[in-house]
């Protein structure tokens, strides 16, 4: 399968009356058509800002996309004009967010909120956009789509809201869906039946996907490939099997060691990760995770270790991986 | 939504028997006396003592008040008692008050034209210069008292100005652009208008602007404008048709508000300008202790505020579906 999206040391800063925040620094990674990549890790490490700078999204001021390529079918998104990222915007790379609750404009009816982009980038006519808005809608799931489809945000649950917002952002057929922590929001009996909806229409339409989330679990069941990041860094990559298998990085480590598994002893503690991650606006010299990490060498504090490959197809950036491996045999 | 609007409505008298109590008693036992007022200060005790007793003045406090409510029930809302003497107080306010209506709405109409336009421009380009420029036009209109502005709006605008430069031997002079035509109030299509209802719409234009621009700046920072921008959609139709109409609805809310103050005129503004409306009229009644027009049109204001905000309460909708129905 050929390339999709290709990134190439994306930074992004926020410049603050504080100082600059170093939110995404240096983000390479590649996506497959058709492939699911989850991208892992903790509130502020650049999962959704590396995301939202693919699209340009971030708010600029004082957003800023310092360096880096976004390569998608021959462009890169970064430097083009306004009006050829706005045609890729909603049409070839869609978006879920977060919050359903937010996410959709209060005073706009479904229909007119989904069909506004089958208008812009299909050119349909309201007639068309209608019918084809409650397709979409019944393609989701949504019982009785042809009576909802004039009713506002409010009168949708959360779930259904979230059902609203993969309809909007599938109305177009993209090639790439991000999925910004669609299912954090929800209660976990209305997060598997998104997960459902999302692997049933990854299946019948084949686009690829970027499913960012904290929730390892969710991942787990998700995604070919997950990136795990921390601090703005890309710290392992590796295939979703490869990773909870083999995990090389001591971050990664701690966070499969936070998971509450069913098959541990009686009465045995979670172990989490001590400390914090460092400021975004003095950034460490050295590795990010030196201060929580309990591999560290001098070395560590003084260099900022890059991906290298551990295993097959298995990047990880730290000093020490294979210490970690050993160790973890023990 | 019935009940709702009943349940405003049966609180109306209760609200207008306070106000009317309150009021009156003002009037009766406030210092002042209207009589006096009108026989100046030389006059004979006996003269006032005999039209103390033909206007019932001489009775208790509750035997007038009741005559005052009787009458007033029957619509009759007594007479003025000095400046305008022995007119009846409902048609003196019938004269005046489509003039201060028709006054206050160009002044919104002005506020809105220019305050929402200037609220819009300054919370979409926030902490920029031009933001910077017009929340300072902002403050220095709403901060400039109306008895600085009256004289030197006026002198600016309805006078010729002869202006000389000797050094590069140039004189000509502009205006008047306003002439200030003597005479009476030539109603709201008259250049007359353009002075009293600028100076009056300066405070609106504060609000709005204010409310305008904060409006947009909250708006542009919800989820929902990401996910219009997230879905390709022009700047120009996320801005009109996703921010624009959340950042309008208090603006709704002011203007309804406002519905309520369009029956009381400025007491400042009508009278520098000889604007025949309600501000004249109180003006009048209260230097002269004409303690009826006053009564009534405290009352006229009270009824207006009440009907401006249920009307304000139902017409919300229109704008929020969440509210429409809920």
């Amino acid at each position: 399968m050929g390339t999709l999206l290709e990134v190439k040391d994306l930074r992004t800063e926020f410049h603050t009356q504080d100082g600059v925040v170093h939110a995404v620094n240096g983000v390479s990674f590649h996506l497959d058509e058709g492939e699911t990549l989850g991208l892992v890790g903790e509130s502020g490490c650049g999962k959704s800002v590396s995301m939202l700078s693919v699209m340009r999204l971030i708010p600029m001021p004082p957003g800023k996309i310092a360096s880096g390529q976004v390569m998608f079918q021959g462009r890169d998104l970064v430097k083009v004009d306004d009006e050829e990222i706005r045609s890729v915007r909603g049409n070839k790379i869609a978006m879920v967010f977060q919050d359903p609750m937010t996410s959709l404009n209060p005073v706009l009816t479904i229909n007119t909120q989904i069909s506004e982009a089958l208008e812009l980038h299909l050119g349909m006519t309201k007639e068309q956009a209608r019918k084809r808005a409650i397709e979409l809608l019944k393609m989701v799931g949504i019982p009785e789509a042809e009576g909802r489809i004039d009713d506002y945000p409010h009168q949708f649950s959360g779930g259904m809201r979230q059902r609203v917002m993969i309809a909007m952002a599938l109305s177009c057929s993209p090639q790439l869906l991000i999925a910004d922590e669609p299912t954090t929001a929800l209660d976990v009996t209305i997060q598997a039946q998104i997960i459902d909806i999302v692997k049933r229409l990854k299946r019948e339409l084949g686009m690829a996907i970027i499913w960012i989330t904290h929730d390892l679990g969710v991942i787990a069941g998700l995604a070919d490939r997950i990136n795990v990041m921390y601090a703005g860094f890309v710290i392992e990559s590796a295939s979703n099997k490869e990773l909870f298998g083999n995990p090389l990085h001591p971050y990664t480590l701690g966070l499969l060691g936070s998971i509450p598994r069913l098959d541990a002893a009686l009465k045995s503690k979670l172990t989490p990760i001590e400390g914090l991650p460092p400021d975004l606006i003095e950034m460490p010299k050295g590795c990010p995770f030196y201060d929580r990490c309990r591999y560290r060498t001098e070395k560590c504090a003084n260099e900022n270790p890059a991906l290298e490959l551990g295993a097959v197809r298995h990047w990880v950036a730290c000093w020490h991986w294979q210490d970690v491996r050993k160790l973890r045999k023990q | 939504m019935t009940a709702f609007i009943l349940r405003r409505l049966l609180w109306l008298p209760v609200l207008l028997f306070f106000i009317s109590l309150i009021t009156f008693a003002l009037g009766v036992y406030g210092p002042g006396d209207p009589l006096q007022v009108l026989l100046g200060l030389r006059a004979n005790p006996e003269t006032i003592e005999r039209l103390r007793r033909e206007y019932g003045f001489d009775q208790p406090f509750h035997i007038q008040y009741l005559n005052y409510v009787t009458n007033a029930l029957q619509g009759n809302f007594g007479y003025s008692l000095v400046k305008y003497r022995d007119q009846p107080v409902g048609a003196l306010i019938a004269q005046a008050l489509p003039v201060t209506i028709q006054l206050n709405l160009v002044a919104i109409f002005l506020g809105l034209g220019i305050g929402v336009p200037l609220g819009l421009i300054a919370g979409l380009k926030r902490d920029s210069w031009i933001d910077l420029l017009i929340r300072g036009i902002v403050i220095a209109g709403i901060s400039l008292p109306i008895i600085f502005l009256n004289p030197v709006l006026t002198f600016l605008f309805s006078r010729r100005h002869d202006l000389v430069f000797a050094a590069a031997n140039l004189k000509f002079s502009i205006g008047p652009i306003l002439p200030m035509v003597q005479g009476y109030w030539d109603g709201i299509f008259s250049a007359k208008v353009i002075l009293p209802a600028f100076i009056e719409s300066l405070g609106i234009i504060a609000v709005m602007t204010r409310q305008m621009r904060a409006g947009m700046i909250e708006v542009l920072s919800e989820d929902y404008i990401r996910t219009a921008r997230a879905k390709g959609l022009r700047e120009r139709t996320v801005i009109l048709r996703h921010a624009m109409r959340n950042a309008l609805i208090p603006i709704a809310t002011i203007l309804g508000l406002m519905m309520g103050g369009l029956v009381a005129g400025s007491f400042l503004v009508e009278n520098w300008f000889g604007v025949p409306g309600v501000g004249q009229l109180a003006f009048d009644a209260l230097f002269a202790r004409d303690y009826y027009i006053t009564m009534a049109l405290v009352l006229l204001i009270a009824v207006a505020y009440v009907f401006s905000n249920l009307v304000v309460d139902i017409t919300y909708g229109l704008l929020d579906p969440r509210i429409r129905k809920a």
